[in-house]
């Protein structure tokens, strides 16, 4: 892991620098393209563990290159655009990204997002049996009922009781979404009278221990005016 | 000098009271023709000295005698009473006389002689003859007693020394009454500061009404002279025409008042050539032609010059089909063979009518769409320039905040460091403030996607004030929330409705006075829900409602370092892209956000 080697792939050679630094600091090993065409080249020769791919480039694209790459190999790949919009960065995630990141970034949660996408790939070869009903997936995102434990692309998390029961319940719903009152009363088991706060205040704990940036949560996000779910990855 | 006697014969004091010694001169001259009438003068002995010189006596006098005595000799039964005259009649035959010849003769008042068909009067006699005529046989003696000339003549004197003065009165009146007139003509309108025509309100009469009105005015001035104006026969003044003439001299002063005022008035328009201008006839007359001027000189279709064409071709229709309807309606009833001529002429014009507007509506189509496809052209022009824009921005902007934080990882002196800091927190702003422009550039330009959805309003509020619970807590202000117990159930995009929750809770927390209390509330009425958030400013708001949601504005003039000022813009534009309204009251200290949705 010492040694993972990353693709930085960004028509603009200061950003590219930028992050070919950033990540260098952290002990990775980083090779920079500067077009899709050069980041396919550089993949068939040279053993990469992530790539980190700008969408708009010259001569190919972001996202034909991810498409491209996707054929192939499952490595991570981390799109950084300055694309803001959600219908972007749903785009992104649906063509085989694992992480989408915009334009300007902060270049620690950068590294975050990048640390996280690695561990997971790393891990992934352990896990041989995710599938057992004791174990809940979503992404990154590991939760053992059995051994009531929560992981986050692999890293352990400690979790209250209740939150630990709210993260199941979401996680094992994936995709629904749950109201303040049901959350209550199925974690509380008591009758839900003006519940909103708690429970928020508790989606918001879970958030700042499983998410590397709160405000833009990746797994646990709040349906604004309905409830909370987890999101379906 | 000159100046003083401008200001003076201009001044409104001497105009009003110049007009009221007017009123005051004609009153006075009307009364005074009143007592004279009463007084029954007859004016013709205005000019005579001598009684017996005057046409009246001749006429009246003379003429009475001559039919008393032709009389008496041809009606013999008659008894003769009069006194006043001596006389002698003959007719060759019969003669009859009330005196001797001689002594009529010898009397030294007028004698009269008829001698064969002629009235023979002393060579140098001062009186007239005459004018009747009798059988050529006759012969007629007549003279007058002195008693009655001398008491003529003293009727004669008194009425002269009565009349003579009245005359004189009403003359000077009338003349002074004139000069005041000729004055107010000259002056009215006039002011002493300068030489512009001044029009008052009563000027903006119609002309046409105040001659009118005038014209009416005299009209009861008649009526009323003829009802109260008589004769009696006495030279006493009685108690009943002294009644009358103080109500003639009233309704003379007050409908000499009213003329004089449209007089004058009229005078001023002639001297501000309004006269006619003022007129209902004229504005009338000019307004019709006007009208039917806008027909042929384009200024009817001025406002519509893409389909002047076919306006004017729809009025042309309109009207020649009218034409046609007439003259086939004329000829049927004339049961003439040419009726059929308009039908067949009408079926022509339909025929051209309808080309023409073909012409016309493929070219107002053609046009229509190119501009509605110049529209969306520059529309997507917009929509691709934001993105570009935002691109070139954001791609040099990463580049800066990268390195920034590269550099704050090398070795560096204290100083360094915190210019790096400073560095980091600016790169930081100025990222927050470009998403913030291009959220609400693509927000008011309509190019951004909205997902509707069923979504419970006062669920959403208590999630956005949890959510913020810390900044909250740290900025020391307290949130009274007063929401029902129900859900208030919206149709909106709950994910942008967030934001502008968050961005004016955020500016209230930024805004608000220490200590004080931020009011989060919703009212519900009939069919509308109101979200209403109130804080006290803790400065004084010197702008209003609209510049504060101007782009750029900030809550504070001096712009602090924080936020980009753009908060409440997009929390407004936002609000109008999930479909509410958005509405700042600012009062006092107190600063108001209502947003209105409708419920379902």
């Amino acid at each position: 892991m010492d040694n993972a080697k990353i693709l930085v792939v960004d028509d603009d050679r200061e950003i590219a620098g930028a992050i070919e630094k950033l990540l260098k600091l952290e002990g990775y090993e980083v090779i920079k393209a500067y077009n899709g065409l050069e980041a396919l080249d550089i993949l068939v020769t040279n053993a990469i563990q992530l790539i980190v791919l700008d969408i708009m480039m010259p001569k190919l694209d972001g996202l034909s290159t991810t498409m491209r790459i996707r054929s192939s190999k499952n490595i991570p790949i981390i799109i950084l655009s300055a694309k803001t919009e959600d219908s972007d960065k749903i785009l992104g995630l649906s063509m085989g990204a694992d992480d989408y990141i915009t334009k300007p970034f902060n270049p620690q949660e950068l590294v975050a997002r990048v640390k996280s996408q690695l561990r997971r790939y790393m891990q992934l070869g352990d896990m041989g049996n995710i599938n057992l009903s004791s174990q809940i997936m979503v992404g990154g995102l590991f939760l053992d009922t059995e051994k009531v434990q929560v992981t986050v692309d692999g890293e352990p998390v400690r979790l209250t009781a209740k939150e630990y029961k709210i993260l199941e319940l979401l996680m094992k719903n994936a995709g629904i979404v749950f109201s303040a009152e049901q959350i209550y009363e199925r974690v509380w088991e008591e009758t839900a009278y003006s519940v909103e706060n708690t429970v928020m205040v508790h989606i918001r704990r879970i958030r700042e221990k499983i998410e590397i940036n709160p405000k833009e949560p990746k797994y646990l996000k709040v349906v604004w005016g309905i409830g909370y779910k987890i999101e379906k990855l | 000098m000159a100046i003083k006697l401008k200001n003076f014969s201009r001044s409104t004091g001497t105009k009003f009271t110049a007009f009221l010694l007017t009123v005051i001169f004609i009153t006075a001259a009307f009364e005074q023709l009143v007592i004279l009438s009463y007084r029954s003068i007859n004016l013709d002995l205005l000019l005579v000295n001598e009684y017996q010189t005057s046409d009246y006596f001749i006429n009246h006098d003379v003429n009475n005698a001559l039919n008393d005595i032709i009389l008496l000799f041809e009606n013999p039964s008659i008894e003769a009473n009069n006194k006043n005259y001596y006389y002698s009649i003959t007719d060759g035959e019969r003669t009859y006389f009330n005196a001797t010849v001689e002594k009529i003769k010898q009397s030294d008042t007028p004698l009269f002689l008829y001698e064969n068909g002629e009235w023979i009067i002393g060579e140098d006699a001062d009186y007239g003859t005459p004018y009747v005529y009798y059988p050529e046989n006759y012969k007629i003696y007549l003279t007058f007693t002195k008693e009655f000339m001398v008491e003529r003549q003293q009727i004669l004197d008194d009425s002269k020394s009565f009349m003579i003065p009245s005359i004189i009165f009403i003359s000077i009146c009338t003349l002074l009454a004139f000069i005041f007139i000729v004055y107010l003509i000259v002056v009215t309108g006039k002011k002493s500061a300068d030489e512009e025509i001044h029009l008052n309100r009563f000027d903006s009469i119609y002309t046409d009404f105040q001659l009118l009105f005038g014209l009416f005015a005299v009209g009861i001035w008649f009526s009323f002279i003829r009802d109260y104006y008589y004769i009696n026969y006495t030279n006493r003044v009685t108690a009943e025409q002294v009644f009358h003439m103080v109500m003639l001299g009233t309704v003379t002063a007050i409908i000499s008042i009213l003329l004089g005022i449209i007089l004058l008035s009229l005078v001023r328009k002639i001297k501000a050539a309004r006269f006619l201008k003022q007129s209902l006839i004229y504005t009338s007359c000019y307004k019709i032609s006007d009208f039917v001027k806008s027909f042929f000189d384009d200024r009817r279709y001025a406002h519509y010059p893409l389909t002047k064409a076919m306006q004017r071709r729809q009025n042309l229709f309109i009207l020649t089909s009218a034409g046609m309807v007439f003259f086939a309606m004329l000829f049927f009833a004339a049961e003439s063979p040419l009726f059929i001529l308009p039908p067949i002429l009408e079926f022509i014009m339909i025929y051209w009518y309808q080309k023409e507007n073909k012409i016309a509506f493929d070219k107002i189509n053609q046009g229509l769409q190119e501009s509605l496809d110049e529209q969306m052209k520059s529309e997507r022009m917009k929509v691709a320039l934001v993105t570009n824009v935002s691109h070139d921005l954001k791609t040099p902007l990463t580049s800066i905040i990268s390195y920034v934080e590269l550099l704050s990882k090398e070795e560096l002196s204290e100083t360094a460091k915190d210019y790096v800091n400073i560095l980091a927190d600016k790169s930081e702003r100025l990222k927050h403030i470009v998403s913030d422009l291009f959220d609400l550039a693509k927000s008011t330009s309509g190019n951004m996607p909205v997902d509707f959805e069923s979504i419970d309003l006062k669920k959403l509020l208590e999630q956005t004030l949890a959510d913020m619970e810390d900044d909250i807590t740290k900025s020391g202000l307290t949130v009274k929330t007063k929401l029902p117990d129900n859900p208030i159930r919206i149709y909106s995009d709950g994910k942008k409705l967030y934001r502008v929750f968050q961005n004016i809770i955020d500016n209230t927390l930024k805004y608000s006075l220490t200590g004080t209390r931020v009011y989060v509330e919703t009212e519900e009425s009939q069919g509308n829900v109101n979200v209403i958030i109130k804080n006290t400013a803790s400065y004084e708001m010197d702008f209003t409602p609209e510049e504060v949601l101007q782009r750029f504005n900030r809550g504070d003039k001096a712009r602090t370092t924080e936020g980009s000022g753009l908060g409440l813009s997009i929390a407004e534009s936002f609000t109008g892209v999930c479909g509410g309204s958005f509405k700042v009251d600012i009062d006092g200290d107190l600063f108001k956000v209502t947003i209105g949705f409708r419920t379902y």
